[in-house]
């Protein structure tokens, strides 16, 4: 066996039991992964970040930004590159798309980053919508009613 | 064959100052399989032998009362003046019987595992501890750790004797980050383990493996009390700590003396064992395991035949179009269509007025007719 082990090797390792595998009864059984280096987060040899040779990860970096990480050659430590999406957020997916897959760096996921990237994006906005007054029906709103007579006293 | 891959050995501070060759027990194949089932049984070899009384359920002289007392014939026992008496016994099915098949204390509690499965085991593990990707997935943070396997410098382990050092030293070559795992992951035991002298369950940390003729016993003294933290001498590797549970990748501190060891105690891929009695290492069924490199090497690419027929597009048969709306596709079933659309005959209306009446001549040929 050449060393290091290859990536085949040790999907077949891992694939079972892992730290990163999170196994749940609902959804039929569905499997997940919570490993950094996986963009959509399944446990899926594509995905599978920390076994891979390549591999891209989106994760959130505190005010709102990104950040990018990606595998070092050889070492397989990660490297981590920080964006801060401007107005338009389309500047970071440009970055991402560039920095990686467009140099032949996992060109499989490109689709995956810029959705989860987008999905990180959209999740620091605010909401526009004004939330709505409720309108409490029956028990309860006698009993707000009561409430509000009884502060009217 | 490639050069051998040349391994950091950092000193107490955290410097890189050295390089050793990488010993070849790390080449050894990774089989989770023989790790698995060898650890199955070592686990198994250290049990205590546990059963219930052999008189339990016994102890009463009950007899059954036999037909015609409208009751089952099973033992009851005898007397009167307490309400014992009468009550059924001695089956499992009977409140203060035995149970079913009571356990014996010449239960098969041990296994038989075979030295070179042993051996194969621990070789195998212990390449797994030089994986990266096997190291994080068992769960151990080694994100600040300069590099896997992590080696450290024999020189002062001699004398490492205070957890004040030990833990300086854990801090510099960064596996420290996996001790606080560990601190964080204390928790009380559920069930009757916690009386039991199990208070605790907690992960495992680093395992530090030294040279007992070098380093000395003494830095196990100053590892000890660090939680997680376990010492192993090489002379003397334990699966139980290399794999806990079964599970590849422990993440491993060697000394510098104990990486060195290793050829003479496992052997490397051309001379056997130094210390193990007509043992060698065991060598891998396929030497290159990366199957999308087998693949697409140029060895097989070049005896493959080739595909066989043109490359086809998804849409085999053309996809169908729908000449109301595309025009290119109206234009080839109607060429027609264009002149038709220019001249708007489309939209021209009817002439005003109703039609023209045939004259006369015309009502005349045909009834001649």
């Amino acid at each position: 066996m050449s060393y290091p082990a290859s990536s085949d090797l040790l999907w077949e390792i891992t694939r079972n039991n892992s730290s990163f595998l999170v196994k749940r009864k609902t959804g039929s059984g569905v499997r997940l992964s919570r490993d950094p280096l996986n963009l959509r987060n399944v446990h899926s040899r594509k995905h599978a970040g920390a076994i891979n040779n390549q591999a891209i990860g989106i994760v959130p970096s505190g005010k709102g930004g990104i950040s990018l990480l990606t595998k070092k050659k050889g070492t397989g430590a990660t490297i981590s590159q920080s964006y801060k999406p401007s107005k338009t957020s389309r500047k970071a997916y440009v970055q991402i798309a560039n920095s990686t897959t467009k140099k032949g760096y996992r060109a499989d996921l490109r689709e995956d980053a810029i959705s989860r990237a987008s999905a990180l994006i959209r999740s620091y906005r605010k909401s526009v919508k004004p939330t709505k007054e409720s309108k409490p029906r029956g028990s309860k709103a006698k009993a707000s009613a009561a409430s509000a007579a009884s502060a009217d006293l | 064959m490639t050069s051998v891959p040349q391994i950091q050995v950092f000193s107490v501070e955290g410097k890189a100052d050295a390089e050793l060759p990488l010993p070849d027990v790390f080449k050894s194949p990774i089989r989770s399989d023989i790790v698995q089932t060898v650890h199955a049984g070592m686990a198994k070899n250290k049990r205590q032998a546990y059963a219930v009384s052999v008189k339990a359920g016994h102890q009463t002289s009950a007899e059954s009362w036999g037909t015609g007392r409208a009751v089952a014939r099973i033992p009851r026992v005898s007397g009167g003046g307490t309400h014992r008496a009468g009550q059924a016994a001695f089956g499992n099915m009977c409140r203060s019987g035995r149970m079913f098949a009571p356990t014996k204390v010449w239960r098969r509690w041990h296994v038989k595992i075979n030295l070179n499965q042993k051996r194969f085991a621990t070789a195998s593990a212990i390449a797994a501890s030089a994986s990266q990707p096997l190291v994080l997935s068992r769960g151990h943070r080694i994100s600040t750790t300069p590099s896997i396997p992590l080696v450290v410098s024999s020189s002062s382990f001699p004398d490492l004797a205070k957890t004040r050092a030990a833990v300086a030293l854990l801090k510099a070559v960064g596996a420290y980050t996996d001790v606080v795992k560990v601190t964080k992951s204390k928790k009380l035991r559920a069930g009757k383990g916690k009386l039991r002298g199990r208070r605790h369950r907690q992960r495992r940390g680093p395992l530090v493996i030294y040279d007992p003729a070098t380093d000395g016993k003494v830095l196990s003294k100053a590892f000890r009390n660090i939680p997680g933290v376990e010492t192993c001498p090489v002379t003397a590797l334990n699966l139980l700590q290399l794999a806990p549970g079964g599970h590849l990748g422990r993440f491993v501190i060697w000394s510098s003396d104990a990486f060195k060891a290793l050829d003479t105690i496992y052997g490397t891929s051309t001379s056997p064992s130094g210390t193990k009695k007509d043992y060698s290492l065991p060598s891998a069924q396929v030497t290159n395991a990366d199957i999308g490199r087998l693949i697409n090497s140029s060895e097989i690419q070049s005896v493959v035949r080739a595909v066989k027929g043109s490359a086809k597009s998804k849409r085999a048969g053309g996809q169908k179009k729908n000449p109301l709306k595309n025009k290119q596709v109206l234009l080839r079933l109607n060429p027609y269509a264009k002149g038709y659309a220019d001249a708007k005959l489309g939209q021209t209306k009817y002439k005003e007025g109703k039609p023209v009446r045939a004259n006369a001549t015309f009502h005349d040929v045909l009834s001649t007719a």
